[in-house]
């Protein structure tokens, strides 16, 4: 029962470790965007 | 206006800029500058000219200007506005602190008494974000939502207010009340100007919604972000694990302005991109220079959304180098 209850805890261990780095370090990626930024210049200034 | 005095009140990345901005125009012919690091009001003040004068600490009176420009650290600038203020001074702010801002808006009837201006939040964000908000407003027949989101630092001192930001409370504005939110909470992603591009955003201890919702009546929702990464919000709650960078990195912000027009909903986003302490630095001189000039709206204690006339505040802001954009397309 011992045994069992320190494998639990080691597998919730590592599982959360492997989790953290992944929720660290991993990018889910950008998405698509259409369009773009355009500078204000002289009639948006006016 | 000729012979009104100005003052700048911190010497860091932000405050040294702002000087050097001040000094490059014909209306501030002389200045003096103040630091409580007496090394670096030295070097500093040496290093702007002959027409610069740096008082070295400590100080026991108040600077004698009639504008006075506050970069000090975050958490100082609302006993410092108030003992300007009794002395008939105005005060430009470039504080992004909840509790400065506080602080400075509760100044507003003793300023106006006393007919002289306390500019609130005269940096990157808020500061230039309000202008912004201001400037696409005028496309609305009317504007329901506010939504704000910066990236980046500028010194030392912005870099750790932001790292505490992130692990305080928001204060959203949203259907006429206050409500707070967790920090580091509500990603959204937000696009900001290239090359900054896509980052995700979250809440944070942020000021804008207490400058944006009065100077916008009949908003109904006002929301700040602050671009940060997993590790950010992870160690948001601890001390600084690395020292913050001196001069910060490239920086933007983004003003998304929802409401009707032509009884149609409408969505305009504008933005900026540059240094943060570049971009605070040179808002914090064309406010102090507005305020030389007579060219705010009104005296009194508010943000740039309600002090001063968005359209030349930009040209003259594009004329220094700081230049605004506007978002053409979609996202998703």
């Amino acid at each position: 029962m011992v045994t069992l209850f320190r494998r639990a805890l080691v597998a919730i261990g590592v599982a959360g470790f492997i989790a953290a780095v992944l929720r660290l370090r991993g990018s889910g990626g950008t998405p698509v965007r259409d369009g773009g930024w355009r500078e204000l210049t002289g009639p948006d200034l006016r | 206006m000729a012979g009104r005095s100005v003052a700048v009140i911190g010497l860091g990345a932000v405050g040294s800029r702002a000087a050097r901005q001040l000094l490059s125009s014909d209306q501030v012919p002389t200045l003096t500058v103040r630091d409580a690091d007496a090394d670096r009001a030295e070097t500093v003040g040496r290093s702007l000219g002959s027409t610069t004068t740096a008082e070295l600490p400590p100080y026991t009176d108040a600077v004698e200007a009639d504008i006075v420009v506050l970069a000090t650290p975050a958490g100082t600038h609302g006993a410092l506005a108030r003992d300007l203020v009794a002395r008939n001074r105005s005060v430009i702010s470039v504080s992004d602190s909840i509790d400065d801002v506080t602080a400075l808006a509760d100044l507003d009837s003793e300023a106006r008494e006393r007919g002289v201006s306390v500019v609130i939040g005269a940096g990157f964000s808020p500061g230039l974000s309000c202008v912004l908000a201001r400037h696409a407003s005028a496309d609305f027949s009317s504007i329901d939502e506010i939504h704000v989101a910066m990236s980046g630092t500028g010194g030392p001192a912005c870099a750790r207010q932001h790292h505490r930001a992130l692990g305080d409370w928001a204060i959203d504005w949203r259907d006429g009340g206050w409500v707070r939110r967790r920090g580091g909470s509500g990603r959204e992603l937000c696009w900001f100007p290239d090359p900054i591009a896509g980052k995700d955003c979250y809440r944070a201890a942020r000021p804008e919604s207490l400058l944006l919702a009065p100077a916008f009546g009949g908003v109904s929702r006002v929301t700040a972000r602050m671009a940060a990464t997993r590790r950010d919000r992870l160690t948001a709650r601890l001390p600084m694990l690395r020292p913050p960078h001196p001069e910060g990195g490239p920086g933007a912000i983004r003003v998304e302005v929802r409401g009707w027009r032509d009884d149609q909903r409408h969505v305009k986003i504008l933005g900026a991109m540059d240094r943060p302490a570049v971009g605070a630095g040179t808002v914090a001189a064309v406010a102090a220079l507005s305020v030389l000039d007579g060219q705010v709206l009104r005296p009194g204690a508010a943000g740039l959304a309600e002090l001063v006339d968005p359209v030349p505040f930009l040209a003259e802001l594009a004329r220094r180098g700081v230049k605004a954009a506007v978002f053409e397309g979609l996202t998703g």
